[in-house]
């Protein structure tokens, strides 16, 4: 469950904002993860909500796709310490650059960290638990916490998987992100990591 | 001179008079006196409550860019804009009400100067809302483009040409009568009686030298 939360983070998070240490190096549990989700963009302005579609690949230790079908064709890849990034303009899908990848190589830092569970060691966060099902997180830096004020995790019945992420920026504002279709460890061709 | 460097140096030329032709100065109107032959230019701009919703594809001079998902709301003279990244966060998010100060609720870097905030309302205004004019001429361009010519009391002039594919055009010009800012709509489609276009493209032609792509992705009357 807890690589779906952390590979939320890594893309929600504003990359900037993450000048955290990075961590030792944690055992990894979980192989493999893959689901669809569906992204509501939430604001108090909005009539209604954003809604965004795509589908996410994570293998241990730190491979990454996340991919957005609609309302804008994007994908994120990470592996092998490399981040690339793709949108689409004009029909055509080009590299994204200037992303502070030293800054998102942090933040993976912090995901084998969550992976092994070790919630209450995490240096950006402060971790409750108000139920069984749930986990918050909310931002330790003054400067963080500006930008997002708290996350909220819900973990699914199936081990190793969540079901529900909502990223909060402020009381009116916030992004909640909805897993469905999921499976796990599942081998996955390392191609799917470094080519769009 | 070496012979190599003469397309560089014809090229250079060639776009510096493209550049020159682009900056262009306010084109000579000939005034319809007819009343019952002019076209309502304001039909353009959506009344009472929307929300908007574009990719905008924003490209500087130089070639850099991105892309965000910009949304606009409308509420009769409310009007709030959003821009975020396709991950869901927030860049920029700020309130217009008219003759009020506009209201920036939040803003991360690099979206965080002034300047950026009035720019972007200059946009959104030039697409959203008719332009606040003391006198408004219609006539037409030497080409037979039909124009409606708003004249602001600070010396601003915008000219709205409803194109023959039912879309429409603007274009923004300085109290120096030089142009500032174009915009073009394409491939509109009514919806309540508003042409609405599938494609906008907004030129800033002054020093901040930028292009917005915009495609939309949603348009919602809310007023049903």
């Amino acid at each position: 469950m807890k690589h779906l939360l952390l590979i939320v983070l890594t893309l929600l998070v504003p990359i900037r904002a993450l000048a955290g240490e990075p961590t030792q190096q944690i055992p990894v549990r979980l192989h493999s993860v893959q689901a669809d989700f569906v992204q509501e963009k939430h604001l108090k302005i909005l009539a209604r909500p954003i809604i965004s579609t795509g589908t996410f690949i994570f293998q241990a230790p730190q491979s990454l796709r996340w991919e957005y079908q609609s309302p804008i064709a994007s994908v994120l890849l990470m592996h092998d310490g490399k981040l690339k990034k793709y949108m689409e303009h004009d029909g055509k899908f080009q590299e994204e650059r200037g992303m502070g990848l030293d800054s998102m190589q942090v933040v993976l830092a912090e995901i084998s960290n969550w992976l092994d569970g070790r919630f209450t060691d995490n240096e950006m966060f402060t971790v409750s638990f108000p139920d069984k099902q749930t986990i918050l997180l909310t931002p330790k830096e003054q400067g963080f916490a500006a930008l997002i004020s708290r996350i909220r995790l819900k973990l699914a019945d199936q081990q190793g998987l969540l079901d529900e992420v909502t990223i909060f920026e402020g009381p009116d504002s916030y992004t909640r992100l909805t897993f469905t279709n999921s499976i796990l460890n599942r081998e996955i061709p390392v191609s799917r990591f470094n080519v769009r | 001179m070496k012979p190599s460097a003469l397309p560089l140096l014809l090229l250079l030329l060639c776009l510096a008079a493209c550049t020159t032709q682009s900056r262009m100065s306010l084109p000579e109107l000939t005034v319809i006196q007819d009343e019952t032959s002019r076209g309502d230019c304001t039909v353009i701009f959506p009344q009472g409550r929307w929300q908007f919703t574009h990719a905008i594809d924003f490209s500087l001079a130089d070639g850099s860019g991105t892309i965000v998902i910009g949304v606009t709301s409308l509420d009769g003279d409310e009007l709030a804009c959003v821009l975020m990244t396709i991950e869901g966060f927030t860049l920029f998010e700020a309130i217009y009400r008219e003759g009020e100060v506009l209201e920036v609720r939040r803003a991360a870097a690099p979206f965080d100067k002034p300047a950026f905030a009035e720019g972007l309302m200059h946009d959104v205004l030039m697409i959203f809302q008719t332009p606040a004019a003391e006198k408004v001429r219609y006539g037409h361009l030497a080409d037979n483009t039909p124009v409606c010519r708003f004249t602001g009391d600070d010396g601003w002039i915008t000219d709205i040409m409803l194109t023959a594919d039912g879309c429409w055009q603007i274009n923004a010009f300085t109290p120096e009568l030089t142009k500032d800012r174009s915009l073009v709509g394409r491939s509109c489609r009514s919806m309540d009686d508003t042409p609405i276009p599938a494609y906008l493209e907004l030129q800033n032609l002054g020093r901040a030298g930028y292009t917005l792509k915009m495609r939309l992705i949603s348009a919602e009357n809310l007023n049903r």
